[in-house]
């Protein structure tokens, strides 16, 4: 309880942060897979019901999506109805913090033992190829180009413009509707 | 490079050179195991490889408690369930696997049934299930490349399900690997030359790839310098003891190199290509190698450029200006492919295997798209650019 209590404001900082950016991406993730036919292809061969989530170690943040069919997602928030098939689990919240905010690639974190991947390792494989497309989707190209390993060359800017303001726009009313909710 | 962070470990005790057998049963003592068991395969056995082992634990009054020698090329969970049960009916309590990647993978698996319990080997499956020591467990490479004797991981086919089961825990590695040239000095020359491109890939891949280190990077490197300095004279000369050792280092060195910092698309590649049209693994290894440091070269142009010194030696390397070493490194590889290729026919292009079709190419491209070690190639890889690399690798 002490150590809690104590911990340094910049921590609890980070704690929301990484909270909200898993909400973030959450909801975004949903988004693109009702627009984006790249994510849809890569979605279409995860097994239907297939729960993939991302969270903190030990008990941190979690994100919790899952495949429902059609290479559509369905993001659950931070509770899964069932065990989840793929888990991809950051070592610490500094870790998780650090991806999350750009300044370490998702690949980079991989080899950097950042993370662990529990479950099937060729659907942890196709999921972070549909995190990277996610990036470069919802990211300005300058940050994007920080957090995957390479930019994809078929985003162009016109179709980029486009697709970042629909899922923006997806992202802003699922938070109104849970705000309601 | 204040951004950089690594992690490197590697516990296994390596017993290595003229009599390295030997000391097995001193390291059994140590161990306080009297009741060894013995895992590996067929093709050992007939070469005769098991008597020089049998022999240095008798003469040391260890006796060999049971020896199980027919494991397959592909292990399964009802051959890691019936050596556990012979393990327990025999009261065994260490065990010794010799062989190559099956055998010892089998080893493995076997250690976790007879030290945790069951007769499921299915439920330890994944990665940190184990969570403590294992009984003592030994390994003899008999072939000199995949460097299993030093990785954390083994997998095992579950039959029922046609599924590869992965296990991972730094608990499966052994207490010792035994590096003894005399287990490596009859293997055929297309054996020899396959298993040796694998260690070699296994050192340029780490070396290139996304996790390298500066602790992998040495054990890669001197593994590469080994490798071009012994292949040919022991494909020259096959009883070349001191050649034979140097190779099985090397592949050691490889696997402490690539379990540290991970291999990338020529292994995602070969294990889509062993998977489809079941070609062995080394000779994936080799095929495929250049072409993709060729699709990777941009990215990797420095550090590829830095192994022309371990490939061809100081002078050439010297003699070569900076900005064409990564290209002079792959033309060192492509030459050594084809010595190769001069002395046992081990292919250079898919067609030259007579055993794909062009035809499967694509299924070969979307299953590497699956594989795990497709994370850590320094460059993305899209399935246009994987047929791309294997249309190149075609003819
Ligand atoms: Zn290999």
């Amino acid at each position: 309880m002490l150590a809690k209590r104590i911990q340094p404001m910049a921590s609890q900082a980070r704690r929301l942060y990484v909270e909200l950016m898993f909400q973030v991406m959450g909801r975004a993730l949903q988004a693109v897979s009702e627009v984006d036919s790249e994510v849809q292809a890569e979605a279409k061969a995860l097994p239907k019901g297939f729960l993939f989530e991302m969270m903190v170690m030990p008990d941190g943040s979690k994100l919790i999506v899952e495949h429902v069919g059609e290479g559509r997602f369905h993001y659950h928030g931070d509770s899964a109805p069932r065990p989840v098939d793929v888990s991809i689990r950051f070592k610490h919240l500094a870790h998780a913090f650090l991806v999350l905010s750009f300044q370490e690639k998702t690949s980079v974190a991989f080899a950097n033992d950042r993370m662990l991947v529990d479950g099937d390792v060729s659907y942890a494989v196709r999921m972070t190829r549909v995190l990277n497309r996610l990036e470069s989707f919802i990211l300005p190209k300058i940050i994007a180009k920080r957090a995957v390993k390479e930019y994809p060359e078929n985003l162009q800017l016109p179709e980029k413009l486009i697709s970042a303001a629909q899922i923006y726009l997806k992202v802003a009313t699922h938070f109104v509707q849970s705000a309601r909710a | 490079m204040t951004n950089t962070y690594y992690e490197f470990f590697c516990p296994v005790k390596v017993i290595a050179g003229k009599a390295a057998l030997e000391h097995i049963p001193y390291e059994l003592t140590g161990l306080a195991a009297k009741r060894p068991m013995i895992i590996t395969d067929k093709g050992v056995r007939a070469a005769g490889l098991l008597d020089p082992v049998i022999a240095a634990c008798e003469e040391s009054g260890l006796d060999i408690i049971s020896i199980y020698d027919d494991v397959p090329p592909d292990s399964s969970t009802t051959v890691v369930r019936d050596i556990a049960a012979i393990y327990r009916k025999e009261k065994c309590d260490s065990i010794i696997a010799i062989g190559g990647g099956s055998a010892i993978d089998t080893g493995k698996a076997v250690n976790i049934l007879v030290s945790e319990g069951g007769t499921d080997i299915a439920k330890y499956t994944g990665a940190g299930v184990i969570k403590q020591p294992l009984k003592p467990f030994f390994v003899v490479p008999t072939t000199a490349g995949t460097g299993s004797e030093v990785t954390s991981v083994a997998v095992i086919t579950d039959e029922k399900k046609g599924v590869k089961l992965p296990f991972s825990s730094s608990f499966l590695l052994p207490n010792a690997a035994i590096i003894d040239p005399r287990m490596t000095l009859t293997l055929p020359p297309h054996i020899t030359a396959a298993t040796a491109m694998d260690a070699m890939t296994h050192a340029v891949e780490s070396f290139t790839c996304m996790a390298k280190n500066p602790l992998s990077d040495a054990y890669a490197t001197a593994a590469i310098k080994k490798v071009s300095q012994s292949l040919l004279q022991v494909m020259d000369n096959p009883k070349d003891n001191d050649g034979r050792l140097e190779l099985a280092q090397a592949s050691t060195m490889a696997g402490i190199a690539f379990s540290n910092s991970m291999v990338g698309l020529v292994h995602s590649l070969g294990h889509a290509t062993g998977a489809i049209c079941h070609l062995p693994h080394g000779m994936c290894m080799s095929l495929y190698l250049p072409y993709v440091l060729e699709y990777n070269l941009e990215t990797i142009r420095e550090p590829l450029g830095e192994l022309l010194l371990y490939l061809e030696g100081p002078e050439i390397y010297a003699a070569t200006p900076a900005s064409r070493r990564a290209e002079a490194s792959i033309s060192a590889l492509r030459k050594l492919r084809d010595a190769l290729y001069k002395r046992c026919q081990l292919p250079r292009t898919l067609k030259e295997t007579d055993k794909v079709t062009e035809d499967q190419l694509d299924a070969i491209a979307e299953m590497a798209l699956d594989d795990g070690s497709i994370m850590f190639n320094p460059k993305e890889v899209t399935l246009k650019d994987a047929r791309a690399v294997l249309q190149r690798a075609w003819a």
